[in-house]
């Protein structure tokens, strides 16, 4: 074994590169600040491991990206872990990356000669960050899409090559297959290689001057910094507790508790901090191997127990399909990405100059400043400039980040947006699993052919600005002046029995909006003084017609809906006014088929039809195309499969799965 | 060292070293030019190519849009090819339709013209609002009071000789954002 081992060292030198690798020396013995930078290599790792796996089930394009994810996660063995994994892991990345940060300038790692490394270091930061940004719209679904309109948007408001550059990365005017097919080539091929490239050079230049000795703690030293982060706790405390109407209640209370135990610290180093504890831990150097991976090793257990806390916690987001022509209220990038946004909403970057200033100099600026740091801070006054610039840079940072999430929380179409996202999401897979796959078009088409989705939305655009339903729009909004009956369980026993009760039928509930409300129909029901049982009677009758979802055959049965019929002929004269199963067909709607779904279609498209209003029509539009006495054609408002899709939606007839819920 | 192939015609080793280095320089760029040429050459050929344009559509009959004003939303769905795919109906976006006093009609795309989140209408302040960056725009399209726009909503092209049909008929076209002037893309 071992003749071929050297056999091979003979020929590759791997024995060399291992101990040059392993038995690295470290100064001053293995700390838990030097874990960072391993950490972060770990989190990479995992990135391309998780990334390559996930390449092997998505394909980038309109049509397919969204279902390709939705099948890797819902569908695949264990795709959700996979697509799980690599989104927390993504998330926690920033988090490590700005800690390394602050660890590399908290002991000036930047100084000379490791300046180029630092800037290294910031690029890689960026990349990430970019990286991060390409992929956040590979799932192709709403939230995506809707973010990186924005972020391109704001490309296109660079100077002088905006207009360019956003075609280029966008792959022309529209969003479509070549924007995704880019951005993926971008996620997982261009920026991931520049990353591995210049990590490299980071771990070559790092390895090349060595750690850099974080100095034996002083008290003066730990009080600096521990005043700093008491200094930026107090500021998150008093802004948790202006705010604190927005968050849950242990919000404020646990920012709070962690400012306390940092006063408490700052407390105990003033009574009982030593000037140098480096007796503590041991003053000979330790070796990368084993005592410095050992404490990493126990850091990279920690992120992976944190990214796969948040999968199964959180689990991972897919919203409904991007659709351009669908408003999506909740527009925002990803969390790190947040400050940059709500800083746009200041009016000082009002305009087309305040947008460059606010979206392009400003972040420039600051990541210059970051660049500047090795030259800034060679002196020990620009060490401190350098630490009290990052300190500011992260609260401002977090200041901003907790505005835009406070305002969010505080925003009901927001947070309507995001209801509405989800539950699209969640019946399109309903609707997948009930179709039992997705159409070669894409899920889209199958969202757009659901009455229970579809059906809401062309109500709300059509018919509520008459109509209500149970009060609302369909989608959540409120009906501010409803001038016609709300339509909530149309043609249900229930609603027919409200419609027959005279006080509710000149109500605003019926038609107490409309010309009806002194019609004959009204004047009738006041005369008649129907009964209770009465009511019933012919409720269940015209229920009978109408078969809404969810109807059920009264008690009675046949003969009880019977009993109806012979009222409505007989007794309460409705016949005189209104045809009742295919007979006497007068004056007022017919009541044949009341209701059922071909009834509805013929009533929605042309309510002034003699079948139903007649000449008496108060308002409503023909919404299906017709031709008219004269032969010209006249357009309806909406399709057939429009009108179908509202009518379905009223009468609660979709697609069920088997065990579903609704 | 002295190399001489040939004594009648003695060549300058420093030169012949100039132009060998200078040689594989320039065969070396330009081999890897070319690959990197094709690549760079597909990658902007979006620079290259004029956008679809706009697209005019039917949104609906003049007597559909409430009297009082108000707007209301339309999704404009239309044929569109998006580079190997030709949709016969692909969403493009909406656009608010409004009634005016003079029995006119207004179309604006519902895009924001400021970063392109969807602009919605708050019926309680009678204003578009934009969920994004808040700014607001009134009746008219105009920057509302809170705006970080730099330009009011993009209003579109209207038929007139549809309309006097009673018919609504709009040219459907996005605009670049973020800027001040309103530039068709």
């Amino acid at each position: 074994m071992k003749g071929f081992f050297n056999w091979i060292d003979d020929r590759t030198g791997i024995a060399k590169l291992t101990r040059e690798a392993l038995f690295e020396r470290v100064p001053g013995g293995a700390r838990w600040r030097y874990v960072w930078g391993s950490t972060l290599t770990f989190a990479i790792m995992v990135q391309f491991i998780t990334g390559v796996f996930l390449w092997m089930g998505y394909s980038p394009s309109a049509t397919s990206a969204w279902e390709s994810v939705y099948y890797i996660q819902n569908e695949m063995s264990f795709g959700w872990l996979l697509r799980g994994i690599h989104h927390w892991t993504a998330q926690i990345m920033v988090i490590l990356l700005l800690l390394h940060l602050v660890q590399v300038v908290i002991d000036s790692a930047y100084r000379a000669p490791r300046e180029f490394n630092f800037w290294f270091g910031v690029i890689l930061l960026f990349l990430t960050l970019a990286i991060s940004l390409t992929g956040y719209l590979l799932p192709w679904d709403q939230k995506g899409f809707w973010a990186t309109k924005v972020a391109t948007n704001l490309a296109g408001v660079v100077p002088l090559i905006g207009e360019d550059l956003q075609k280029v990365i966008v792959g022309g005017s529209d969003y479509g297959h070549h924007t995704l097919t880019r951005f993926f080539a971008l996620h997982a091929g261009v920026l991931p290689g520049a990353l591995v490239a210049l990590i490299v050079v980071h771990i070559y230049l790092f390895r090349r001057h060595g750690i850099t000795e974080a100095k034996p703690a002083t008290r003066a030293g730990a009080l600096y910094y521990w005043c700093l982060l008491g200094v930026v706790f107090g500021a998150l405390t008093v802004m948790a507790f202006i705010f604190k109407d927005s968050a849950k209640a242990w919000v404020p209370w646990s920012v709070a508790g962690v400012c306390a135990a940092i006063v408490l610290r700052i407390a105990f180093l003033f009574i009982r901090g030593k000037d140098d504890d480096s007796a503590r831990r041991p003053r000979r150097d330790g070796m990368f191997w084993p005592d410095q991976i050992l404490k990493d090793a126990i850091a990279c257990v920690a992120v992976m127990a944190a990214v796969l806390f948040f999968v199964f916690w959180k689990g991972t987001e897919l919203t409904a399909p991007a659709d351009p022509s669908q408003p999506y209220n909740a527009a925002r990038p990803d969390w790190y990405f947040m400050s940059l946004f709500q800083m746009l909403k200041f009016s000082v970057f009002e305009g087309a100059l305040g947008l460059v200033i606010g979206a392009i100099i400003v972040p420039s600026i600051l990541v210059s400043a970051v660049f500047m740091m090795p030259l800034i801070g060679t002196s020990k006054v620009g060490h401190w400039v350098n630490v009290v610039m990052l300190y500011s840079l992260i609260g401002g940072f977090a200041v901003l980040t907790a505005m835009g999430f406070n305002h969010d929380a505080n925003d009901p179409e927001y947070k309507l947006g995001v209801a509405n996202a989800h539950a699209e999401a969640e019946r399109l897979n309903e609707l997948i699993s009930i179709n039992g796959g997705i159409p070669p078009e894409g899920a889209l088409t199958l969202l757009y052919k659901d009455p229970k989705i579809r059906g809401p939305k062309l109500f709300a655009a059509n018919c509520a600005s008459c109509h209500p339903h149970g009060g609302e729009d369909g989608i959540g909004g409120k009906v501010q002046d409803p001038s016609a009956p709300d339509l909530k369980g149309v043609g249900s026993h229930k609603w027919i029995a409200g419609l027959l009760d005279h006080k509710r039928y000149i109500s605003a509930e019926y038609f107490g909006n409309t010309a009806f409300k002194d019609g004959k129909m009204a004047d009738h029901l006041e005369d008649i003084e129907l009964l209770p049982e009465d009511i019933e009677a012919v409720s269940a009758a015209l229920a009978s017609e109408a078969k809404v979802h969810g109807y059920i055959e009264p008690k009675g049965g046949k003969e009880f809906i019977d009993s109806g019929f012979d009222l409505m002929f007989e007794d309460l004269e409705c016949a005189d006014c209104h045809g009742i199963q295919g007979e006497d067909e007068g004056k007022g709607p017919s009541l044949t088929g009341y209701m059922s779904r071909d009834w509805m279609i013929r009533f929605v498209g042309n309510p002034s039809h003699a079948d139903f209003y007649g000449v008496k029509n108060d308002r409503m539009p023909s919404f299906l195309g017709m031709t008219l006495k004269d032969g010209a054609e006249k357009p309806g408002e909406l399709s057939r499969q429009d009108v179908e899709l509202i009518v379905d939606w009223l009468r609660g007839e979709w697609p069920r799965s088997e065990g579903g819920k609704n | 060292m002295t190399e001489q192939t040939n004594e009648e015609e003695p060549l300058d080793p420093q030169r012949r070293e100039f132009m060998a280095k200078a040689v594989s320089v320039f065969a070396g760029g330009a081999i890897v030019s070319i690959p990197v040429g094709a690549g760079v050459a597909t990658l902007f050929s979006p620079l290259l190519g004029e956008g679809q344009g706009g697209v005019r559509i039917r949104l609906a009959a003049v007597e559909d849009l409430p009297a009082d004003g108000s707007p209301k939303l339309y999704q404009v769905v239309a044929e569109r090819s998006d580079a190997w795919t030709k949709y016969p109906a692909k969403p493009l976006g909406s656009v608010f339709l409004r009634k005016l006093e003079d029995g006119g009609v207004q179309a604006f795309n519902s895009s924001c013209p400021h970063a392109g989140c969807s602009v919605g209408f708050r019926a309680r302040d009678e204003v578009f609002y934009c969920p994004c960056h808040e700014s607001t725009f009134l009746l008219d399209g105009s920057r509302g009071e809170v705006c970080v726009s730099p330009r009011g909503l993009d209003s579109l092209e209207v038929d007139q000789e549809k309309l006097k049909e009673g018919e609504v008929w709009v040219t459907f076209q996005n605009f670049a954002a973020g800027i001040e002037d309103k530039k068709a893309i």
